[in-house]
This record gives C-alpha cells, structure tokens and sequence, in this order.
C-alpha cells in the first residue's frame, strides 16, 4: 500500500512541475516561458555589455551616480532598434551622473515577464509598455509613477500634445510616455494590380471588391494573413467593421461603454466572412506566423496586406518598397463611416515603477528617452512620431509619409481591440475573431456571444 | 541505551530534513499555493477577491473557457501514445531484443530524438508541415497525392494529428529504451526452455517476455498517459492550441488565463484540476496492472 501512495505521490508530482510552477505565484511563474527566456537572457547580455561600457566612461566624469535600468522589446531583429540605440546613446551621453542599463525582451516573453514583475513589485525603474488597459492594470494596482509633475517641469513638454496622451491618461493623471504611433494600413503590390488592369488602390468598396474578383479569377491570392496570430486577422475585421459601422460605434463598444450586439456589427462580420468564403484570404495562412505572411507578401504571392503601418519601414528598405503603396481601406457604408476613420493609435510608450528609488530622474529620463525614440523612429519609418517632430525630416521614406498624410487627414481613431480591452476580454474577443475566421460562427454568433462572455 | 536510541533518532532527523524542507519548498509549496489561489478571482497583481469554488464551476461550464475541449484533446492523445505508441515501442524492443545484427546503432536511432530540445523538433516539423515548401506536402505532390496535401496544422480536423506524430516520433524510442531494458533482463533460460517445448518466436514473447516486463510496461503507460496530460512544449512550438482550439491541452490553457488573460486564480484552478488527474489516472493504471495480475 505504501509503495503504491509513493508511486502515485511521485508520478503525481512529475506530472505537476508544469502546473505547479505556472499555478504558483508570479515570481515563481516567471520562468515559465522556458524557450523565449533563453532567447531574452542572451539579447540581455549584450545590451548590457554594450551599454555598460558607455556607463563605464559616464561613470569616470560623473558626481553622485544614479542607476537606471530600463526593459523593453527593442530586440536585435526588432525595427526599432536601432532608434533606441540611436536614442539611448544621446541621452547617457547628455546625462553623465546616470548609470544606465536596459535589457530587450522578445515580444511575448516580454508580456510574461512583465506581468510577473509587476506581481513581484520587482519591476525595472523605467519599462516599456503598451497603452490603454494593458498599462491601465499596473496603474490600478498602484504600481506606475505618475509623471503629471514631470511632464510640467520637462524643458520639450511644447513638443507632445496633450491628445497623444490620451491612452495612457487615468483618472485625470498621466503614466505613460508615448513613442511612436501606428494605424492599421492597406498595402498593395501594384505590380500584381497592374496584371488585373490597375494602376491605384481602388478607392470605394465596390471597386476594392471588383479588383479582389479580378484577382482569384486570374489565380491570385488577393489577402495575406496569418491565423497563427489573430491580431492579424483583427487588422481585417475591425477595419471591416469600422467602415461599415463608423469609428464612434467601435470605439464606444471596445471601451465598454457600448453593448456587442448590435446588429451593424453582425452585418459586418459577416461581410469579413464573405470575403473569407469568396476565397480572398490565403487558406494556408491559418497555420502561418505574421513573420511568414509578411515575407510571402514581399515576395509576391498576396496582392495585399493589411497590417501596421510599422511595416513601412521594411518595406521600404527592401527592393519591394518601389511595388508597394499603402492606402486605407474604402469606405463600406458610406451612411455611418468616412475616410479618415482609422484603426490605431499611440500605443507604445514608457512607464515609470512607482517603486522605483529614484522615480523622478527616471521619469526625466525616461522623458528625454521617449522623445528621442519617438525622433529616431520616425526618421527609420517605424512609424509616425508621438511628439511634434523637429529638425530635417526629409530622408522619411515614401511610405511613411503617405501614412503620416492619411493620419493628417484622419477624423478618428479607434485603438486595436485587443489593446484597448483588458487582457481577459482581449483573449475573449481574439478567440470569437478566430471562430469567425474560420467559419464556425457568423456575425450573429460573434456578437450575441460577445455579449455574453466580456467579463 | 536510551540516549544512544534518541541521538540515533536525532541523526535520521538531521540527514532527512535537508530533503524533506526541499521537497516542501519546491513541490509541495507550489502545489498547496496553487490550490490556494484557485479560491480567488486575481490578476496577479491587484487585490484578490475570495470567490470560493466559482472558479471551478466555470471551468467546467464555461464555453469561452473550453477546458473539457482542453481535456478531451489531452485524452485523446493519451490514447493514441498508450494504443499507438506504447504497441510501437513495444514491438522494437522486442524486435532488438533478440540480438538482431545492428542492435547498437538501432538503439542510438531509435532513441536520439529523445536527446533532441522539443523547440528544436517542433520547428523541424514547423517546416515539414509548411503547407507552401513542407517536404510532406512536396513528396504527396509528387507521388501524385496532391488530393492528400493540406494546411496540416492549420486544419481543425488533422491538427491535433498532426502535434501528435512528431511526440510519437520523439519519445517512441524513450519507451522503447525503458523496455529493451526489461527484454533484455529475460533469463535467457526461459526462453530456451519455452523453444525447446516447441514455442515460436512469437509465442515466447507473447507468453514469456512481456508478463515478465509486465512492471514496465506499468510504468511506460502511467509516463505515457500523465505525459499526455501534461504536454505542452511541442504544441506551444507547433500550434500554440490552434485553430479554433482544435490542438488545446490543460497545459497551454493554463498558461493562456496566467499569462495573456491575467486570470492567475483561473489558471491556479487548471493547475490544480491536473494534479488531481494526474494521481487519479496513475491510481487508476496502477489498480488496473494490479487486477490483471
């Protein structure tokens, strides 16, 4: 009998060393994301080693030092790399007395570890973070240094308009420091529109439609997107239902301030689900990463691509960037959408521990560190700038400033669902997209069972 | 006499509580902390509400949720590695426990995947699945097979198929190590005398070999099955529990509510749920070894 409860009680645990550590608290669930973790420690060691160095020589000139350390997703292989390199550079430079070191996390092992250094009250004195409710439950739990006093004491406070922060203002108090802001934009490979006879991006929905059927017709596929990750099928469905419903519908059900079931909405979703079942989307693109959409459309097998405006940057810095023109998607119902109703927004930013021992000159720091980014991101094409860009913007590439006309010309915008709810309702909502992407409900069954299951 | 009985108690004590703390600190803790926090609706960070069994009750009505989908796949693939696998293994094992010519190097094959990281063999099969240059869609192709070729993983209907044949690939010749092992420990003796009486090489292994491995054989189904119900990695790397949930295990639920949903108490719950089926099947296979005998 004891041999057997031993045996039971070992295998029992064996199995458990998974359960166990993820069901744990959250320091001890951090490491849980075992193979993006390896990944992460080695991007650590260089950033570290590389700005350690620089330290070193602020540190010979220095007075009273102050140690700064900053997380982020700026990995080697990450567009804005080389604009935080850029950015960090000038800012250690300028600021001498601070020890700066920062670590680039890869994206979802970044959210992971986040969260569980939140939890742990271990949090670096300056992290990066994604706007709205994402940073909204750090704030709840009291864990972001308000930067109201910063921002009036910040010698560029001229340079960033109020409404850029928006999404990271609560409760009256700001938290965040915007970089960059993307929207979800329409690129096309005009060469592939040219072999179906058009020289532009159609601009009404009936044409865009037309131009689609032209396409399959003449065996091409007219969308990529990766089902692997849903928020890409979110770029296509939530720009559907913007243009069929408008922005203030949307945007009022994404904040709760609106019920799902509205019948607008099914009618929408179902016409995203049309277009699925008219074979506009590439069918082997549920099992691909956005990674392997993105590159297929570089290499011509989509006619489209609905993503961020990110994207401008690698495409224009490829031989690709002379095929491709960005637009954005036509207007469906003229009666309750426009142009200029767009899906995006300031969205990453920095953030500032509460529990930081030296919060305010992080939060400077963090300030200077933000502008920066934000200069250094726009002149690369990673997206358009947070704050009023200054000096010579010229070498911006085509793409870019398309994008940078149709926000100067945007009448609203809608941030990505999945940012703007919180992360419970997020994972909801990105399960119900996925049904509807694959057919196993309509327009009705998204939003009567969105109703039901938003927490 | 007495004190000598006392300082020998005192010794045992003193070499067994290095472990024994050990073995509290890093598996009892954790399980009895989970448990804990399955009684909470929290965030991981904020203020925790006690919320009783809610929890539980969701977990088993909930359809957004979906983890009887989650355990229903776990138990189907711990089927298919006790019927499938376990038959394969087996069969190996026998078949170079007979001391076939290239026993060695068979051995080193069959169990070097094992030796393999899982995120390596899940990106290897990433791209032998590749619906556009996969060499499994490019050799049916060939073969004149194109009606077979499809989105192996992005297909509800083959998907968790699919994560399947790269496990059985993996930890077949872990199984088969386990229980070469035990052929291998068959007197010699029986089998001669069982042949003498007229047995086939068929009937020694049927009648002789595998009662006498019967234990390990025990052993291979309770790894095999709570195994199942533990899988994650190679899902994760595959199909992260896509499409449409179709490939969703405990494991990759559990760490969608801690890590993306920020459902800390709900994911506690799922932790705590394969704990309980964990023990309940290795009592479960353990009871059933035990009646056959």
């Amino acid at each position: 009998m004891k041999r057997k409860v031993l045996a039971t009680l070992l295998a029992g645990v064996m199995a458990l060393s998974l359960a166990a550590c993820g069901g744990s608290d959250a320091g001890s669930s951090a490491p849980a994301s075992t193979d993006s973790g390896s990944s992460a420690s080695t991007t650590t060691t260089t950033d570290t080693t590389a700005t350690t160095s620089t330290d070193t020589s602020a540190t010979a000139t220095g007075g009273d030092q102050i140690n700064l350390e900053m997380w982020c997703i700026a990995t080697e292989s990450d567009s804005n790399r080389h604009s935080y390199e850029a950015a960090i550079a000038d800012v250690t430079a300028a600021h001498p007395e601070i020890n700066f070191t920062w670590e680039a996390i890869e994206n979802q092992a970044y959210k992971t570890k986040i969260k569980a250094a939140v939890a742990a009250d271990e949090m670096p004195d300056i992290f990066f973070t994604w706007s709205c409710a994402f940073l909204g439950e750090f704030v709840d739990a009291g864990r972001v240094y308000c930067l109201d006093d910063s921002i009036a004491n910040f010698q560029y406070k001229d340079e960033l308009p109020e409404v850029m922060l928006g999404n990271t203002t609560y409760g009256g108090k700001h938290y965040g420091v915007p970089l960059t802001m993307n929207i979800v934009g329409l690129f096309a490979n005009m060469d592939i529109l040219a072999e179906v006879g058009y020289t532009e991006v159609p601009g009404s929905y009936d044409e865009f439609i037309a131009c689609c059927d032209k396409l399959v017709e003449a065996g091409y596929i007219p969308f990529g997107c990766a089902g692997k990750e849903t928020w890409c099928v979110t770029e296509y469905l939530e720009s559907v239902i913007e243009k069929s419903c408008g922005a203030d519908v949307l945007n009022d059900i994404f904040l709760g301030r609106a019920t799902w079931n509205n019948a607008d909405v099914a009618s929408a979703v179902d016409t995203f689900q049309g277009m699925v079942n008219k074979g506009y989307f590439d069918p082997d693109g549920i099992a691909l990463s956005n990674d392997e959409v993105k590159a297929n459309f570089m290499q011509g097998k989509y006619a489209f691509y609905m993503n961020g405006t990110w994207n401008c940057a690698d495409f224009a810095a490829s031989d690709f960037g002379s095929k491709v023109k960005v637009s954005e998607f036509p207007v469906i119902n003229a009666d309750k959408a426009k142009l200029g109703q767009l899906i995006g927004g300031p969205s990453d930013t920095l953030a500032v521990a509460a529990s930081s021992p030296n919060a305010e000159a992080a939060a400077q720091f963090t300030l200077e560190l933000g502008r920066l980014i934000c200069h250094y991101g726009y002149l690369d094409g990673c997206g358009l700038p947070a704050w009023t860009p200054y000096g010579d913007t010229s070498s911006v590439n085509p793409l870019t400033q398309t994008v940078s006309e149709i926000c100067a010309n945007a009448d609203s915008y809608v941030l990505f669902g999945d940012t703007a709810m919180n992360a419970d309702d997020a994972n909801t909502y990105l399960s119900y997209v996925d049904q509807v992407y694959g057919c196993q409900i309509d327009g009705n069954g998204f939003v009567s069972g969105l109703a039901a299951d938003i927490r | 006499m007495k004190q000598k009985k006392i300082i020998n108690t005192l010794n045992i004590i003193a070499f067994l509580l290095p472990g024994l703390i050990l073995f509290i600190v890093v598996l009892i803790a954790p399980i009895a902390l989970s448990g804990y926090y399955s009684f909470f609706d929290w965030n991981g960070f904020g203020a925790k509400t006690f919320i009783g069994l809610d929890n539980y009750k969701e977990l088993f009505t909930s359809s957004a949720i979906g983890f009887l989908k989650a355990l229903r796949n776990s138990l189907l693939l711990a089927a298919l590695s006790v019927f499938l696998q376990l038959p394969l293994s087996l069969g190996l094992a026998l078949l170079l426990g007979k001391g076939i010519k290239g026993e060695r190097a068979f051995l080193s094959v069959y169990f070097m995947p094992v030796l393999i990281s899982t995120v390596v063999i899940g990106q290897l099969w990433l791209k032998i699945y590749n619906p556009s240059y996969g060499i499994l869609n490019v050799a049916l192709t060939k073969l004149g097979l194109e009606s077979l070729t499809r989105t192996w993983l992005g297909d509800v209907k083959v998907a968790l198929g699919a994560c399947f044949v790269p496990t059985l690939w993996q930890y077949v010749g872990y199984h088969m190590l386990l229980m070469y092992a035990g052929v291998k420990g068959v007197s010699p003796e029986l089998r001669e005398a069982a042949m003498i009486d007229g047995a086939t090489s068929w009937q020694v292994s049927r009648y002789i070999v595998i009662p006498v491995i019967k234990p390990i054989i025990k052993v291979s189904v309770i790894f095999a099955v709570t195994g199942s119900l533990k899988s994650f990695d190679l899902i994760y790397v595959l199909t992260n529990g896509g499409p449409l949930h179709a490939t969703e295990v405990p494991s990759t639920l559990m760490i969608n509510m801690l890590f993306l949903r920020n459902r800390y108490g709900m994911g506690s719950t799922i932790a705590v749920m394969l704990i309980f089926l964990c023990f309940a099947f290795a009592l479960l296979i353990n009871r059933a070894f035990k009646e056959e005998r």
